[in-house]
């Protein structure tokens, strides 16, 4: 299989970079306050790591559009009913 | 049939449907008894009428897994079973142990039956479904060893399918979790969490197992898909059934006495429940729509497709309806309760006992499927008896709904029998039902006693000219 | 997207199509404990608020580079195996492995600490909701860690091949799950409060 030679790493390594580096923002940024803009910036930084796991770690990106789109759709869910929840406190 | 030995399953086949009709003859006189309290007594009172019907449920259903297990656990393994005689030997302690339970249930009463078995020394009688006076809990124990002695030495010595593993694995879970029906302390709650593991064990965990062990076999047999690819499937649904059911039978604990996190832990796992159920459909009609053949045993094919559908709709709808902790807390015992028991055994346990049924007792009788004839009035049966049971579900729905609104979350609820009065239109409509059940039944045994086989040339033909 | 991009994009899912069925009602599952938990914590914020804090934060944020790099392991394996290296994809595995049990162990010390700090199902909604939310997926490490075991040991055993390699990303993918649903709890119950 022919891979796109943009990158000097592989797409995998590249997002496992990025995982680890957005694992570790969300943490500090949990040490500090607390509040609904904690909240909005560390999910939507779950949901970018989620979507590179899927897309990346899963191999995902390769496959028919379905299975992406009920993929994406999932963590969408997730992330929305989280947020839903967080919202009417 | 591919080996002798197979033919021991024939008697526990027969025994079943032998006592499934004796479950229903009851099932109507209690039910009958909801509208003249005073019918049959005091020579048939209702507690032993409804306790005659719910025991004989139990027993015919192990008639027909053990029946089952004979009938598959050699075939699979590929090997004579251990020991047919011990099979037949169990058959008939087992036949007889449970006449005589019933016989005492009607001839002696209750009181009297549990001072002369010994129920003083150890305590185990009184409780719904465990009725049974301790000699019959203890023979129930050794027949059941018996049982798992037989498959799992012919388990041992023969293939080792995964169809195989499952389903043995699944009566040594069914004999294990009856152990409890030994434990009755004087704590209610402990005796409430006891009498659950047993009850619930059975039939939202282990049975399932069993479910999708038998239906897993069927369909290898029926559509000539790859092995490979329905054990993967059974995988799939036993491991979903472990992760839903086994915290899921939490929401039996609720207003029991137990701590109350049960509230959250088994309202979220039982509404998962019916996962499993979803996978057994989509995996029969993936099985059904990728066959290799058409098996001329149309009937069979009927109850394999119709068990997991009928399952979801009495298991995992029904059942949905009054999991969650605020429902139950208004639904728990009412005629809900009762509607979701009849649709849930029926559809899961009692149509996968006559789908192997009726995919065994022609090979037991010699031939690959019964005429088109007895295959018409089997698949007839079906229908009356698949329809009766989703009357007698809704009838008993209604009468649910009516005890909730009048009773349960009333601002001035009504007196219990006042509201029974209230429902009778519901019980006239489950009783009518109910004997519509009773004719598809008996238009279902009806089919046993058209003789003859299948034949491909005459079919071909009729076929052809139509 | 020229036609050749598009040809990628048209692959089946990675490994057995019954994991999928699995994975996606595993999903299902977890989608619908987060949910209960996010909605009980709207009803009892000041109690979740307090509760959380009784929890070392670290050990969430060790057992998640633990479980990505674990994750990344499994998806260099995947690669290995495709270019037809199997003893690689056995190391990878096997490191993958090593990294899972260290997460059971950060999580079992966690799990010791909490016990000895008096949480316990029955101490409030939070605490329940946190050791069961936990444990459910410790369970889950423990059941991706045994497909794991058994896809490495027959990589090593050559059983696999650069056309011929299902296996590897059957359990790769189930083990992925259980890396995304930790990625999503540890959001839930150790960051947002």
């Amino acid at each position: 299989m022919k891979s796109p030679a943009v990158l000097p790493f592989k797409p995998c390594t590249v997002s496992w970079a990025v995982l680890l580096a957005l694992t570790t923002i969300s943490f500090e940024l949990g040490a500090g306050a607390s509040g609904r803009m904690l909240m909005a910036a560390v999910l939507a930084l779950t949901l970018i790591k989620g979507q590179l796991v899927v897309s990346h770690f899963m191999g995902l990106r390769r496959v028919r559009l379905e299975w992406r789109i009920a993929m994406a759709a999932y963590l969408a869910a997730v992330g929305g009913v989280i947020a839903l929840a967080y919202s009417i406190t | 049939m591919k080996y002798q030995s197979q033919a021991v399953a024939k008697p526990y086949f027969i025994a079943a449907l032998a006592l499934f009709v004796g479950q229903i003859v009851f099932g109507l006189i209690a039910g009958l008894q909801y509208l003249y309290g005073t019918f049959l007594f005091p020579e048939l009172p209702f507690d032993v009428a409804h306790m005659s019907h719910t025991n004989l449920l139990i027993v015919w259903l192990l008639m027909a897994f053990m029946g089952a297990a004979y009938f598959i656990v050699p075939e699979e393994a590929q090997t004579e079973l251990y020991s047919p005689k011990l099979a037949l030997l169990t058959f008939w302690v087992f036949l007889t142990a449970g006449a005589l339970t019933i016989a005492a249930y009607l001839f002696v009463p209750y009181a009297h039956l549990a001072a002369i078995t010994g129920n003083a020394v150890l305590p185990t009688m009184g409780r719904g479904y465990l009725e049974q006076p301790l000699p019959t809990k203890i023979g129930i124990v050794l027949v059941a060893l018996s049982l798992l002695f037989n498959v799992t030495m012919t388990l041992i010595k023969g293939r080792k399918t995964s169809i195989n593993l499952i389903l043995v694995g699944s009566l040594w879970g069914l004999a294990l979790l009856f152990l409890p029906a030994f434990y009755f302390p004087q704590d209610t709650v402990k005796a409430s969490f006891g009498w659950w593991w047993i009850v619930h064990g059975w039939v939202e965990g282990d049975w399932e197992l069993i479910l999708g062990a038998l239906l897993g076999f069927i369909l290898i047999k029926m559509t000539g898909v790859d092995r490979e690819i329905v054990e993967k499937w059974i995988y799939i649904i036993v491991a979903m059934t472990l992760v839903s059911g086994i915290v899921g039978i939490g929401h039996h604990y609720y207003y029991t006495g137990a701590p109350s996190y049960w509230i959250w832990l088994g309202s979220i796992f039982s509404a998962l429940e019916p996962l499993p159920f979803m996978l057994l459909i989509a995996f029969s009609f993936k099985m059904l729509l990728a066959r290799r053949r058409e098996h001329p045993n149309k009937a069979a094919m009927l109850w394999a497709m119709g068990t997991p559908i009928m399952a979801f709709l009495g298991a995992g709808l029904w059942g949905f309806m009054i999991t969650l902790a605020p429902a139950q807390y208004y639904m728990h015992g009412t005629n809900f309760t009762a509607a979701h028991g009849h649709l849930a055994f029926f559809g899961a346990y009692a149509m996968v006992s006559l789908a192997i049924i009726s995919y065994a007792m022609p090979l037991l009788r010699g031939r690959v499927a019964n005429s088109a004839a007895a295959q018409r009035w089997e698949m007839a049966g079906f229908w009356i008896m698949v329809l009766s049971m989703i009357g007698i579900a809704l009838a008993l729905t209604g009468a649910g709904i009516v005890t909730v609104v009048l009773q349960r979350a009333a601002a001035d609820p009504m007196p219990f029998m006042q509201v029974q009065d209230k429902e009778r239109v519901f019980f006239w409509l489950r009783e009518l039902a109910g004997v519509g059940f009773f004719v598809g039944l008996l238009v279902y045994l009806r089919s046993f006693f058209i003789s003859g086989e299948y034949e491909y040339a005459g079919e071909m033909k009729r076929a052809l000219a139509t | 997207m020229n036609a050749e991009a598009s040809a990628i994009r048209a692959q089946p899912l990675p490994g057995d199509f019954a994991i999928w069925i699995f994975i996606f009602a595993e999903l299902t599952v977890f989608g619908v404990l987060f949910a209960a938990y996010a909605f009980a914590r709207s009803a009892h914020l000041e109690l979740f608020n307090a509760a959380q804090l009784g929890l070392n934060r670290v050990y969430g944020y060790v057992n998640t580079l633990l479980l990505v790099t674990s994750s990344y392991f499994v998806a260099r394996a995947s690669l290995s195996i495709k270019a037809g290296r199997s003893t690689a994809c056995g190391h990878w595995l096997v490191g993958a492995l090593g990294l899972g049990g260290c997460f059971l162990v950060v999580k079992l010390a966690e799990f010791h600490q909490d016990f000895a700090q008096g949480i316990t199902l029955s101490a409030n909604l939070f605490d329940m909701f946190y050791l069961s939310l936990t444990f459910f997926h410790f369970m889950h490490v423990v059941m991706g860690m045994a497909i794991l075991a058994v896809v490495a040991r027959k990589a090593y055993a050559g059983r696999y091949s650069a056309a011929d390699h299902t296996g590897v990303e059957t359990g790769g993918s189930y083990w992925h799950m259980v890396d995304l649903v930790w990625i999503i709890l540890f959001a839930l119950v150790y960051v947002i409060h």
